[in-house]
């Protein structure tokens, strides 16, 4: 089978994106084993990188959730003082954080911060791969007029950025000095109103133009190509057969409490997740 | 019968004084009218009357009768309205609501319900005619000023109303740009579409309108033409500039030696190299795109240079963005000029560049409420009041009428006269030749220092 890069023959199939996404979330979330996370976060960044549309800077995402991860850590590992090796002990005279920092709390802050990253990594596609039209066109019919707006309110979220930076700039000129906290009200007030009348300027013009005079019709309708069905059917089954082994007993929760033991996998659930990287390989670059 | 017909129509925003609309008659026939008028005068009211967003969206208190292609007004609402009227904001960037070319323009044609087949050649036939069909799978937000009018106006034609409503549709185009729009504009009338354009820039659709309407505190009066500002005494204004820049002692106010300018690492001008005396007034024109804001800010010390370095007259520096709104964000416009006195510790009044500027009326007004040439006098004097040292404009008589101005053109005097550089970026020719001293033509990542004849005569041959 020949693959052509994504871009020069039109984006995946939106649809199809949004059951990779659906199948890699249902993985994620059933997946109590941090090796089974670890895997799935590994499959959605290359699936991310493979796809992203070429203006997206994954940057901005990625650190985020290292912050995500590593405050899920820290504050399991503060809080919880569970488990028989110790790591360090804080005086207990400090309060709720006060006691022994295990070994345990730490493996369990650490597959916390792995749950929260694949699930947020797993539903970034439609964010960071489709366009927001794409999402748009992508809905049921009768959610249309919810889908349009959803799309434009989607559009606001850049124009944001860039009137903060303008004020900032502004202020700036204005004497205005970013040291002090309370000073930020004079950036962070007039972003926040230029964003509600960029909103309502925005229903303005979409009011004008005939927005709910009725049914709705699309302008572009998403193509299901043959990579598209596949992706969608090894999506599907990929995360059937995760969701089966769960069921079946074969992928149980893992618990590093009382004593930390090493997670188990089995040869089928590795494989579910690696076949969820098909759109990776069939769209790589 | 008449498309567009306003029987007694008076119309007041909900908490507002006084009457937006005051008693308004008015027939609109197919050809092209301009509505004339001073900022906040109800140009863009009047408007919003002919497709139903006064008083459906912006609520208000409503008399009188309005009837648009044989639909009551007040009885039919903006979304249906919309398959006779299209209507181009004065800000083509929040008149898009798709992020994509080709998407935004269908996206009227989808809220009608209209069958794909038909709606892809509407959109093929609208961008054909606005010559946009390569920006087809452009992202919106890349796209220039002019471009970005293009688009919205072919989403408008896509839907092919009987009317046509403008407003101020060349407020932010250069010349260049300005040309071609006016053209189709012109070529619609012709054909038999009623088209309405509000604008203060009249030049090139005078001689194309079939009707000229001055409005004036809501209430149309005898069609006038409006004279071109700057255009009576330009001389006589430009010399005091140039007669305290001859005086002056030659020291460099700003200067850019061997600088390369550019936003991230992304280089819009080259090896510039310019110096401008104390006292002196420098024009940046050129097209949309060209580098004349990203100029501006470094010249304001917010982008470093990429290459070369970067000098500046030491004292205050008063910068206005292209956009008024990053300013504004104090409770009235009185207060806003204020918070620029205290902390340039200037002891002048506020009421002193408020009532330069015609805002006295207006100054317990919060400045969001303000009409667009309200609200960029507003900015103007929130950033100019007192003494700055050196003053960067970003297009400063956006949506300005003809007094507003006159207004501007006061106030750079007065700071050079008080030993302050002014530089103006800006497609207005008339403002480039009554205030400067020097125009610098930006195009293709160069900078071309002009005298003032050569620089500004081209553009105005386009005209």
């Amino acid at each position: 089978m020949t693959v052509k890069p994504s871009r020069d023959r039109g984006p995946m199939n939106a649809r199809a994106c949004a059951l990779w996404c659906a199948s890699a979330l249902a993985v994620s979330l059933s997946a109590g084993n941090p090796l089974y996370r670890a895997l799935v976060i590994l499959v959605a960044l290359n699936v991310l990188f493979s796809l992203k549309r070429p203006d997206v800077r994954l940057g901005p995402l990625l650190t985020a959730l290292a912050v995500a991860g590593f405050t899920a850590t820290a504050l399991t590992v503060l809080v919880s003082h569970t488990g028989r090796h110790v790591l360090a002990t804080l005086p207990e005279a400090i309060p709720a954080i006060g006691g022994a920092l295990t070994a345990e709390a730490l493996a369990f802050g650490v597959a916390s911060g792995l749950g929260i990253a694949a699930a947020v990594l797993c539903v970034a596609p439609l964010s960071q791969v489709l366009e927001a039209h794409e999402v748009v066109d992508a809905l049921p019919r009768a959610t249309a007029r919810v889908g349009a707006a959803l799309g434009t309110a989607l559009n606001l979220i850049p124009g944001v950025g860039r009137s903060a930076r303008e004020i900032r700039d502004a202020q700036r000129m204005r004497g205005w000095e970013p040291k002090r906290l309370r000073g930020w009200s004079e950036v962070a007030v007039p972003v926040m109103l230029t964003a509600v009348e960029d909103s309502v300027r925005l229903a303005e013009a979409m009011e004008a133009r005939g927005y709910g005079a009725g049914h709705r019709t699309h302008y572009a309708i998403p193509r299901w190509r043959a990579a598209d069905i596949a992706v969608a059917a090894m999506s599907v089954a990929a995360a059937t057969a995760f969701v089966a082994l769960r069921a079946t007993g074969e992928n149980s929760d893992w618990f590093p409490f009382p004593d930390l033991t090493v997670p188990q996998v089995s040869v089928i659930g590795v494989l579910a997740c690696l076949v969820l990287m098909a759109p990776a390989v069939i769209w790589r670059r | 019968m008449s498309s567009a017909v306003l029987r007694r129509f008076s119309y007041r925003y909900p908490r507002a004084g006084g009457w937006a609309l005051d008693h308004v008659d008015l027939d609109l026939n197919p050809g092209l009218t301009l509505i004339t008028g001073d900022s906040g005068s109800g140009k863009s009211s009047l408007l919003r009357v002919l497709n139903g967003l006064v008083p459906h969206f912006h609520g208000g208190v409503v008399s009188g009768e309005a009837r648009v292609a044989g639909s009551d007004v007040l009885r039919t609402s903006t979304r249906d309205l919309a398959r006779t009227v299209g209507f181009l904001f004065q800000d083509a960037e929040m008149h898009s609501v798709y992020a994509t070319v080709e998407r935004d323009i269908a996206f009227g044609l989808e809220n009608f319900g209209m069958a794909r087949t038909e709606m892809i050649a509407r959109v093929e036939s609208a961008m054909d005619q606005m010559q946009i069909t390569v920006l087809r799978d452009r992202a919106i937000a890349t796209l220039s000023g002019g471009e970005r009018q293009r688009v919205a106006l072919a989403g408008l034609l896509a839907m092919r109303p009987s009317m046509l409503v403008l407003d101020e549709p060349l407020a932010q185009l250069d010349t260049e740009t300005a040309e071609p729009l006016v053209d189709i504009v012109g070529r619609m009338a012709a054909g038999g579409t009623t088209v309405v354009v509000a604008e203060h820039r009249l030049d090139g659709l005078m001689p194309r309108a079939d009707r000229v309407l001055g409005i004036d505190g809501g209430r149309i009066r005898a069609a006038e033409m409006a004279s071109r500002w700057g255009s009576d005494d330009g001389g006589g204004r430009r010399s005091a500039s140039r007669a305290h820049s001859a005086s002056s002692n030659g020291d460099s106010a700003w200067s850019l030696i061997g600088a390369t300018v550019g936003v991230g690492s992304h280089p819009v001008l080259h090896s510039v190299d310019i110096a401008a005396p104390r006292g002196s007034v420098t024009v940046l024109m050129g097209p949309n795109g060209s580098g004349k804001t990203t100029l501006l800010r470094t010249l304001a010390g917010l982008l470093p240079p990429l290459a070369g370095s970067v000098r500046r007259t030491a004292g205050r520096i008063a910068y206005l963005p292209q956009n008024p709104s990053a300013l504004l964000h104090r409770p009235t416009v009185r207060s806003e000029v204020e918070l620029t006195l205290r902390r340039a510790g200037d002891a002048e009044p506020a009421d002193a560049i408020l009532g330069e500027l015609g805002l006295v009326d207006v100054a317990g007004s919060y400045p969001r409420d303000l009409s667009t040439g309200q609200r960029q006098r507003a900015a103007i004097a929130a950033v100019l009041a007192g003494a700055p040292n050196l003053a960067l404009l970003d297009e400063p008589t956006r949506g300005m009428d003809g007094a507003a101005r006159e207004a501007l053109l006061r106030l750079v005097r007065r700071i050079v006269e008080h030993s302050g550089t002014v530089v103006l970026a800006t497609h207005d020719a008339d403002l480039a030749t009554a205030a400067g001293d020097r125009i610098l033509r930006l195009e293709h990542g160069t900078v071309r220092d002009t005298h003032l004849a050569s620089a500004v005569e081209p553009a105005r041959m386009q005209r």
